[in-house]
């Protein structure tokens, strides 16, 4: 048997709003990411092969499983439109599902399961169709039939629609609180209700009270208080004199000192109120934030790299630009605007003056061809605040924030544009397509050689940007 | 990069081999039933071995124009490295992706009946 999970990005867009940057089949729940848990299924299931298929991004959850390895069972992945119905996610996988009895687990649901019970020879004797449903999703076989059948009742097996933030909450506390837990949980475990990760630090005064699970890389330190029921992701820091009590607190997060974490779920700075859904982001530091990876040296060199090239364009631009540019404001072919532009940092906002000249004359071609109307913004390279190729800075307006939350994962506002380089239709999503690309493959040469393109590019340019 | 067709279900299968890069973007973007703009191909992406931006670029470059006619092109085994690509630009969204080709000819010819 093969295993087709269907999840559609309609059905878990609202954990973005609770977990944002997080893959929502890397979501944890106990310390385990929930595509686990659908792995660890399909194998029961008696599954040989695994085959994710989502509408939306799949690299990291891609990153995570890789070719399923670690747990013995090929994994592959596929893209489908959102579109498409269930017949047709099926026929784009026709090869997958052709010659094997496939199941099929449909919508962003959360399989309840025991993992002492045998569901292999069980889903082997179910005949074609649907196993089990609920408001979000469906666990169905497709394939060959055969003629035993078995009643469903008897059988635990449950399914449960994955779509609040305290359908998760009372998920995670019920798997807590299960002394024989159905699901093999991460983490070293000598006594019920207790799993506790490698390199945890628990200072000698600190009271751990079951149920708890910890995950790796934990301190946890003087006089703090964790549980009853409480679940701390890896990398968290529990600072001195404070409690975790009926809460989850997920990985990469810092609780300060004193403290009072009640009946909470608590991710970087954002304190989520399960029962309500009310999440407040805290912006003090010392009370509660996200523990962050330092900025690579890849970022430094590509930084480094160019400042040099826009101190090196600025040297070679400053002559045309002096005596150019006052021939073309006189001619009134240099005009100017100002605008509130994003930059790669949320909430973070950047005025920036730019500059059309009107193609019209030979000093304006000339000027265009030399590309001075870039010359200004050089300056902000300099100051780290834009970066010499990247995205065109997208204004900043009520109306764009929607889409520019959805770009910013590879936005960096430049000079000159990656969409320019390549000839690109500039139109938003065509722009944003090469935009991706080059912040997966590029490099700073790589970043060079696109300006230089860039700057060629623009001797042959009929019209400026706006 | 070797460009070859066939026809499978009454729909024109480009199959490619190689590189898909600036070199030969424009190679595919002139294949005869490449540029034929009414008819919808399925392009067998099994054996691409590298594809950049040009490629993705002449890629997206006829189905616009295909679109804009009636047409469509329809993506079939797409391999490992071809498929980090359209994952990366998010570029599937805008294709239907299929792992076989005849299973893709098959909707292609139903799709283009159904018009």
């Amino acid at each position: 048997m093969k295993t087709l999970i269907i999840i559609r990005e309609q059905d878990y867009e609202w954990l973005d709003h609770f977990f944002p940057g997080i893959h929502p089949l890397l979501v944890p729940i106990c310390n385990k990411p929930f595509a686990e848990f659908l792995i660890d299924f399909s194998i029961l299931a008696g599954s040989e092969a695994i085959r994710l298929v989502m509408d939306g991004p799949l690299s990291d959850v891609e990153r995570y499983c890789e070719n399923g390895n670690r747990w013995g069972i090929p994994i592959s992945y596929a893209s489908i439109k959102n579109t498409d119905d269930l017949q047709t996610v099926i026929d784009k996988n026709q090869r997958f599902c052709s010659e094997d009895r496939v199941l099929i687990i449909s919508g962003f649901v959360f399989i309840q399961y025991d993992k002492q019970y045998n569901y292999k020879t069980i889903f082997a004797s179910l005949p074609d169709g649907e196993i089990l449903s609920s408001n979000r999703g469906s666990l169905r076989l497709r394939g060959s039939r055969t003629e035993t059948q078995h009643d469903m009742g008897n059988i635990p097996l449950s399914l449960l629609g994955f779509d609040s933030i305290d359908v998760y909450y009372q998920l995670c506390m019920e798997i807590l609180n299960d002394i024989s837990s159905p699901y093999v949980l991460p983490g070293y475990s000598n006594e019920a209700y207790c799993h506790i990760g490698r390199n945890v630090v628990i200072s000698k005064s600190a009271e751990i009270r079951k149920p708890v699970i910890i995950g790796n890389n934990v301190q946890i330190l003087a006089d703090s208080i964790i549980g009853p029921k409480a679940v701390i992701g890896s990398n968290v820091i529990i600072d001195r004199e404070s409690s975790v009590i009926g809460s989850i607190v997920l990985e990469n997060t810092y609780i300060g000192e004193h403290l009072e974490v009640q009946n909470k779920i608590a991710s970087g700075n954002i304190l989520i109120e399960p029962e309500s859904g009310i999440s407040i982001a805290m912006d003090d530091p010392h009370l509660l934030t996200g523990i962050h990876q330092s900025g690579s040296a890849k970022s430094l060199f590509q930084s480094i790299v160019h400042r040099l090239a826009a101190i090196l364009l600025i040297t070679l631009q400053l002559i045309p630009f002096l005596l150019l540019t006052p021939i073309l404001i006189l001619q009134g072919k240099w005009k100017k605007s100002t605008n509130s532009y994003f930059t790669a940092v949320s909430e973070k906002y950047l005025i920036l003056t730019t500059t059309t000249i009107e193609r019209t004359g030979p000093f304006s071609t000339l000027a265009a061809a030399l590309s001075l109307d870039r010359f200004t913004l050089l300056f902000r390279v300099l100051i780290g605040q834009l970066a010499i190729i990247g995205s065109w800075p997208v204004v900043a307006t009520p109306s764009s924030i929607t889409e520019y939350s959805k770009t910013k994962s590879w936005y960096r506002a430049a000079v000159f544009s990656y969409a320019e380089t390549e000839e690109w239709p500039v139109n938003t999503g065509d722009t944003a397509i090469i935009e991706r690309y080059y912040a997966a493959h590029g490099n700073p040469m790589k970043d060079i050689a696109l300006t230089i393109k860039a700057l060629l590019n623009r001797i042959h340019e009929t019209n400026t940007h706006p | 990069m070797i460009i070859s067709e066939n026809t499978f279900n009454n729909i024109t299968v480009i199959a490619l081999q190689g590189t898909l890069d600036a070199r030969n973007a424009t190679q595919l973007k002139q294949f005869k039933s490449a540029a034929a703009s009414t008819t919808s191909v399925v392009i067998n992406l099994s054996e691409v071995d590298f594809l950049d931006s040009s490629g993705l670029g002449a890629i997206v470059s006829i189905a616009r124009v295909k679109r804009a006619q009636g047409g469509d092109v329809i993506l079939a085994c797409m391999n490992n490295k071809v498929r980090e690509v359209f994952e990366i630009t998010q570029v599937y969204k805008l294709f239907d992706i299929y792992d076989d080709v005849e299973a893709a000819t098959i909707n292609a010819e139903k799709k283009h009946t159904s018009l």
